[in-house]
């Protein structure tokens, strides 16, 4: 896997209960050229890294001990300062109501498990460039 | 009612006098003459070898008559007493100075007797006794009567007793004419009697059964504890409350029964929501909307199962399943309706627990695959440390057992969550003739490695039906998957795509193992396997035509097959075909 060039690495908080999971999204992560800044086991630390890295992305599962991927994820978007914070959630509920319900919740991606760490990082990358492209455009319009 | 009958038997039954009291007069009379005949020292005694004789045959006739009484059955042979009286008064009259004996006004006890008898010639046979009697002691003396009067007596006094016969005789018949009559009457009587003894014995009987019916009927409702069993009439006025609906809602029936409706213990919303969904006029036709929604199916004359909140007296609630049927008279028409329901409050949460149960299981398998998945895919795609081509093969191996093992695990989830009735379909306009290809060209490696033929044969007009694509690609895949396992090296699949007026029909026919008659019936049971599939050693879990089944059943289509064993197998799948809107 190539890395994307990026002007300024993108930071990434992830957060899985199941450590093998964790540590296979961080290679995924790593592997995009993205900076992984916080890896958190349960839903609490996560929202405390999110609160105390600020992050350009998030990479949650949904089932977590503490607060669920969702609940971070509507608490975020509740809050105008996580405004740029891009959201993936990961979960192992497979049918449309739940992809519904993350979507609902303003995640920008939800991808099912199992997941392919190629495909996770080539989607996290396509993220992070259309939120800069997105990011370019609102600076030079401003 | 026999008693009677027999009091009017005895009194109408009135038998001849037996002929020991028939003679009685005669004997009486006989000892009375002759006690005057020693008293009175003016009768002479002519011939006493007569009045001998006489004395014997009287005492003969009597002795007779006695005989004859004593018989059971009294015979024309009885008779004979009062001819043999007749003898023994000619004999005395002649032993005793003849025409003006004393033993002559006798004669007429014996004729009386004679002439009784049914029929007129007993008139005949008295006249001729009575001649015989008076005309003796000519006979005897072998002479004839000497003057006028003795001709007299000997004629005018037997045609004198024969008038009296034959009157004697009339009014007896008539007596028997009258007796006959009445003993009919009482006959009849009798047969009235016995038909009514009958009849009323069938009622009593009719009656002892329709009270053990209602006592079974009773018992039954009484047994009943754990559903209620609740009966109103047309209006839902409460008329049966069991001892069910007494534990289920915490009243007896002397405090529901004629005084509460049936809907006072339903949920307002629910019977409020179920009436708008009957689309009912508000309060136009219907008098109470709830009760009728309540009753809609049962109204129509069918029984109808649906889940209704019960509501109690202190205004707690429980989900209750209830099954709705009128109740009809004995012409049929309904007069009420009867509501048996179950308690399901246990029945929900062990179904919510259920699929509690089954997202936990599918969370908990699928992240270990995930695990197993991406780390075979990371070491697959080390570009620094590049496997070997033996190392590759393990891996595949690997890879394709945990994919079989994430398939699984899919096809648990959508068969708890086609039971568990969640079973979402993403609906549009679907071309089948695109899911069928698609399914057929995804299956042709498989169908290649396998050495079995696979044939396509679709019409060149697009079939189209209203449906979900995914659902209905994965019910055409499961179809050709099966064929293809249960197919031998050498033999052929055929799956092809037709229309008849109404329905789209995908066939999968194959010339494999087949599916032994008896087990077919089985073919959609989870878990279930052949036993050919068992057999031939075919893999699999049973799953995939379960959820073909789902699959078509939610798509209001139907699954049929045929099969032979050692000649092969038909799966038909018949899919409403979309209608076009006439403006479309």
């Amino acid at each position: 896997m190539i890395a994307a060039e990026f002007p300024v690495r993108s930071r990434v908080v992830i957060a899985d209960d199941d450590p093998d999971i964790r540590a296979l999204i961080s290679i995924a992560v790593n592997r995009a050229g993205l900076d992984l800044v916080a890896a958190t086991e349960d839903g609490y630390s996560a929202w405390s890294a999110i609160q105390e890295h600020k992050p350009d992305l998030a990479v949650l599962d949904v089932s977590m001990p503490g607060m669920t991927g969702l609940e971070i994820c509507a608490r975020a978007r509740a809050d105008e300062s996580f405004a740029d914070t891009r959201i993936v959630l990961l979960s192992a509920g497979v049918d449309e109501a739940a992809r519904n319900a993350g979507l609902l919740a303003g995640a920008n991606e939800f991808i099912a498990k199992p997941f392919s760490p190629r495909e996770l990082g080539t989607r996290l990358t396509e993220l992070m460039l259309a939120g800069s492209r997105q990011q370019t455009l609102d600076n030079g319009s401003a | 009612m026999t008693s009677l009958y027999n009091a009017i038997k005895e009194r109408v039954a009135v038998d001849a006098p037996s002929p020991a009291l028939k003679q009685m007069p005669t004997t009486v009379a006989f000892l009375v003459a002759v006690l005057l005949s020693i008293l009175l020292p003016r009768t002479l005694v002519s011939e006493p070898l007569a009045i001998a004789g006489g004395v014997v045959m009287i005492a003969l006739a009597t002795g007779l008559a006695f005989y004859y009484g004593s018989r059971a059955r009294v015979t024309r042979w009885a008779l004979m007493v009062p001819g043999v009286s007749l003898v023994a008064i000619a004999l005395l009259r002649e032993g005793s100075n003849g025409t003006g004996s004393i033993f002559s006004a006798l004669i007429i006890l014996p004729i009386l007797w004679i002439a009784a008898e049914n029929g007129r010639r007993w008139v005949v046979v008295s006249i001729v006794g009575t001649s015989v009697a008076l005309m003796l002691p000519y006979v005897i003396e072998w002479r004839t009567p000497v003057d006028a009067g003795e001709w007299i007596r000997g004629v005018f006094s037997p045609a004198v007793f024969g008038i009296a016969a034959a009157v004697v005789n009339e009014l007896s018949r008539q007596g028997r004419r009258q007796l006959d009559s009445i003993q009919r009457l009482a006959h009849e009587g009798e047969s009235l009697l016995v038909q009514s003894l009958s009849v009323a014995a069938r009622l009593k009987e009719n009656e002892l059964q329709l009270h053990a019916a209602d006592r079974l009927t009773r018992s039954v409702l009484d047994a009943v504890t754990e559903q209620s069993v609740i009966g109103t009439d047309l209006t839902g006025l409460i008329d049966v409350w069991n001892p069910g609906a007494a534990a289920m809602l915490g009243l007896s029936p002397k405090d529901t029964q004629g005084k509460r409706f049936i809907f006072e213990f339903h949920l307002e919303s629910e019977l409020e929501t179920r009436a708008r969904e009957l689309s009912y006029p508000a309060g136009a036709t219907v008098l109470n909307p709830g009760f009728s929604a309540l009753v809609e199916s049962a109204r129509l004359g069918r029984a109808e199962v649906r889940e209704w909140t019960y509501v109690r007296e202190d205004a707690s609630s429980l989900s209750v399943s209830i099954a709705v049927t009128p109740r009809l008279d004995e012409e049929g028409a309904t007069m009420g309706y009867l509501f048996v329901a179950t308690d399901v409050t246990q029945a929900l949460e062990v179904a919510k627990l259920k699929d509690e149960f089954v997202g936990l299981i599918s969370h908990e398998l699928r992240t270990p695959l995930s695990s197993i998945l991406g780390y075979l895919e990371l070491m697959r795609d080390d570009e620094e440390s590049p496997l070997s081509g033996e190392q590759l093969q393990y891996l595949g191996v690997a890879e394709r057992n945990a994919h079989r093992l994430l398939r699984l695990v899919g096809d648990l989830l959508f068969t708890a969550q086609v039971s568990s009735g969640k079973f979402p379909l993403d609906i549009s306009q679907v071309s089948l003739t695109e899911v069928v290809s698609a399914a057929v060209l995804s299956a042709r490696p498989v169908a290649n490695a396998a050495g079995v033929t696979l044939v396509l044969d679709c019409p060149v007009e697009p079939i189209s039906v209203r449906g979900d694509t995914v659902r209905l690609g994965q019910g055409c895949d499961n179809l050709i998957s099966n064929a293809l396992k249960f197919t031998p090296r050498g033999g052929t699949v055929t799956v092809s795509l037709s229309s008849s007026q109404d329905d789209a029909i995908i066939t999968v026919r194959d010339t494999g193992i087949g599916i032994p008659a008896s087990e077919l019936d089985q073919l959609y049971a989870r878990f279930f396997r052949a036993s050919t599939a068992t057999r031939n050693a075919v893999p699999g879990v049973g799953l995939g035509l379960t959820i073909t089944k789902a699959i078509v059943t939610a798509h209001e289509g139907e699954l049929d097959v045929e099969s032979e064993e050692g000649v092969g197998t038909a799966f038909i799948m018949s899919l409403p075909l979309a209608k076009v809107s006439v403006g479309a």
